[in-house]
């Protein structure tokens, strides 16, 4: 194709050009090197951006809390963060309930500053931070206000307690089992808070992920149904598993009782042992019930159960 | 059974605050402990309920019942192409058997090679597999760089609900492709054999002889056929039987030899001398070979690879797979390959080197030794200054000098009578030949 050139000041070349083809020139490199500053400068895009770790970065192979992007909550996600932050404002209440302050480092530290009432004020600051922590973090999806959150709820609880169950309010039954319900109910609600925290984050990444084309679920009903089911179910086993562990101080002289019927004697003196009712009692029945859940995980029991299911579908 | 980092955090903080329970005698620490622990236990214990045992079998066998069924989870997959060039899609289909008597929710990840982008659909799946149902995955990979590769395996991993654990296994499942370089249309390389050879073919090469093109006039000899004479110039020359002599054409020699050393893949991934002199040299293949002209490869990084001169579209095919399978690595000085190469070469046989020039002091030496002995030479050079300013990891005073060191080299071996181009990234391949032979 003939084109028609024409030079500034000068005649008409374009009889030079015709019937040729005149092809678009490369890029010109001198153009580009002529245009180029004279500077040594190095350009600040050309250095690479570097990551340095941190000490506690470096301890944990990656950040402690990563950063995540992600899309406005879904169906799913919305009602995850409203459960987290129900399963929060109930643990708060518990905590507040049967945390009294007496006992923890805080009281002490102001008793002997004389200021008793600081260590009330700081032990009330630490659960309010929790819940407000907590609830931020899971509306906000900020793993780290969420990480505060966990750790001033459980810093709040550790408290010399001399092996007695002592609750803030009088208004609290002071039986036994009752107390030791109240203190699973608690725990129960604390792992629940955790879990359904963390869900938050779980389930944002993976409607994210679905968003973005990243991952493909097939049966997403079916995959929530099962999540649900598994919160309903999960505290629920753990809870009796914490009762039986709890409440092995009157589980042993059940059994005594049993091969002993002769004489309540023994069954008796074990039900009023100062060992099974403190801790160590507790500890005594962690490790009698671990002990069955590890021989039940010996003999394989879980892949057991499965193939009878196989087999019984 | 693999634990998450999750259930890490679970297990450690139940143990602290047992063990903290225990040492200040305080039955909340402990209780929260032993609901942690009962808590990671179930979900243990779901976990392993989920046990996934699978293997997996190519669709063309699965007519062959005789392999080993211990599998709940069978998985199947079949591709589109095993063939395919450079910006081509492989449409892949993954099929997944669910073998057992129990619905299972799984998690599958088809594995594709990291330069690959899936455009469509999703290689990572979540589904709730029913019992004895099957289930596929269809999904589109876009293949953007040229190589051997391959799809696979698939990962299967069962979790429990709360992702503190699972179960994983991999499916050994592959499916190889090759990706060939892309090809440019090329009008004309301007290349052409000093040297005729015994087969006529579709190019002349600027010799008189039995061929279509014109090439001169001269005087009839007795003998020539009536057809050649040109009968306008006999009525001009007053009286002279004039004739008209054609060009002979023929077929040509032509050596491509690849720079694929370390070297050459200096810049980005997908933008680097390499990946230029791979695609340039497929679509001067593709275009010597359907203008009937014998073609040779030669690429040499830490050993030599060389693909002996043929015709016809096999060795396109051939020289393609060679290319795709071309590896940046070693430092072979292109002196050696020149030796080793010149015997076998039929002289005045047009060469081309696609080389970035860097880091090989022989190269003058050798382009004067085929000089020398009267080969073509040209050289595409693809700058790898250009790829890496443009990348911005060569500062501008690097980039200067090293440039002003380069123009050094080949107005050198422009001296010695190469054709020689610096081919910048973003000039097509025609240009950069034509640049080449000065037009």
């Amino acid at each position: 194709m003939a084109k028609k050139v024409s030079v500034d000041g000068g005649g008409d070349t374009s009889h030079l050009y015709e019937s040729k083809t005149i092809r678009s020139s490369a890029p010109s490199r001198k153009k580009a090197a002529g245009r180029l500053k004279s500077s040594t400068e190095i350009p600040k895009d050309a250095i690479p951006e570097i990551h340095v770790p941190s000490f506690i970065e470096s301890f944990f192979g990656g950040p402690v809390v990563a950063k995540q992007k992600f899309l406005p909550a879904d169906r799913m996600v919305s009602s995850l963060q409203i459960g987290a932050a129900s399963s929060l404002t109930i643990l708060c209440f518990l905590t507040l309930a049967i945390t009294p302050v007496s006992g923890t480092a805080w009281f002490a530290v102001s008793n002997i500053l004389g200021l008793g009432s600081l260590g009330g004020l700081f032990h009330l600051s630490l659960i309010v931070i929790g819940l407000i922590g907590g609830i931020y973090g899971t509306f906000q999806r900020d793993k780290r206000a969420m990480l505060v959150s966990y750790v001033t709820l459980i810093l709040v609880t550790i408290r010399f307690a001399g092996s007695t169950v002592e609750f803030r309010f009088d208004f609290l039954p002071e039986g036994e089992i009752a107390q030791k319900f109240i203190l699973i109910l608690y725990a129960v609600f604390l792992v629940m808070y955790i879990e359904l925290s963390s869900g938050v984050i779980r389930f944002s990444m993976l409607d994210t992920s679905i968003r973005m084309n990243e991952v493909y679920v097939m049966g997403v009903k079916k995959i929530t149904r099962k999540y649900h089911t598994s919160l309903a179910i999960a505290p629920v086993i753990a809870g009796i598993v914490a009762l039986m562990t709890l409440l092995i101080n009157l589980i042993i002289p059940a059994i005594v009782d049993i091969f002993d019927g002769s004489s309540d004697v023994a069954s008796e003196r074990l039900r009023e042992s100062v060992e099974l009712t403190s801790v160590y009692g507790v500890a005594l029945g962690t490790a009698i019930v671990f002990l069955i859940i590890a021989i039940m995980f010996g003999v394989n029991l879980p892949l057991r159960i499965q193939q009878m299911r196989e087999r019984g579908a | 059974m693999a634990w998450s980092r999750k259930s890490a955090m679970f297990a450690s903080l139940a143990v602290a605050l047992y063990l903290l329970g225990l040492v200040l005698r305080n039955q909340q620490l402990v209780t929260v402990a032993v609901v942690l622990l009962s808590f990671l236990t179930w979900a243990a214990f779901m976990s392993n309920h989920a046990d996934v045992s699978s293997s997996g079998r190519r669709i063309e066998d699965e007519k062959r019942i005789d392999g080993v069924q211990l599998n709940s989870i069978v998985a199947l997959r079949k591709i589109s192409s095993s063939r395919i060039f450079e910006d081509g899609e492989i449409e892949v289909t993954l099929r997944l058997q669910n073998k057992s008597n129990l619905a299972k929710i799984v998690e599958v990840r088809d594995r594709v090679p990291e330069v690959m982008r899936v455009k469509k659909g999703a290689n990572y799946v979540l589904m709730e597999l029913g019992p004895q149902r099957e289930t596929t995955i269809k999904y589109t990979i876009e293949t953007p760089l040229r190589g051997f590769y391959t799809i696979g395996p698939v990962c299967i991993r069962i979790q429990d609900a709360f992702g503190l654990f699972h179960n994983e296994r991999e499916v050994n499942l592959y499916d190889d492709f090759l990706v060939f370089p892309k090809m440019e249309d090329i009008k004309d390389a301007l290349i052409k054999s000093r040297v005729p050879k015994i087969f006529t073919g579709a190019v002349n090469i600027r010799n008189p002889g039995e061929g279509s093109n014109f090439y001169n006039l001269r005087e009839y000899i007795p003998g020539d056929p009536m057809k050649k004479v040109n009968w306008s110039a006999t009525a001009r020359s007053g009286g002279k039987m004039m004739v008209n002599e054609y060009e002979r054409d023929a077929v040509s020699d032509i050596i491509l030899i690849i720079d694929s050393r370390s070297v050459s893949e200096t810049g980005p991934v997908s933008r680097n001398s390499l990946v230029y002199s791979t695609r340039a040299a497929a679509s001067l293949a593709q275009y010597f070979l359907s203008r009937r002209d014998s073609v040779g490869l030669v690429v040499y990084s830490d050993e030599i690879v060389s693909v002996d001169r043929d015709t016809g579209k096999k060795q396109l095919y051939v020289l393609l797979t060679k290319l795709s399978g071309a590896i940046a690595k070693g430092n072979t000085p292109l002196k050696v390959v020149t030796n080793r190469i010149m015997p076998h070469i039929n002289r005045g046989s047009p060469i081309i080197i696609l080389s970035p020039l860097e880091d090989d002091s022989t190269i003058v030496d050798a382009v004067r030794d085929l000089r020398a002995r009267n080969f073509d030479v040209t050289v595409l050079s693809p700058s790898s200054l250009e790829f890496e300013f443009d990348a911005k990891r060569l500062d501008r005073t690097g980039y200067e000098v090293l440039k002003t060191e380069r123009d050094i080299l080949m107005s050198e071996l422009r001296g010695l009578g190469a054709f020689v181009m610096d081919w910048e990234p973003d000039m097509m391949l025609n240009t950069a030949l034509a640049g080449a032979r000065g037009f």
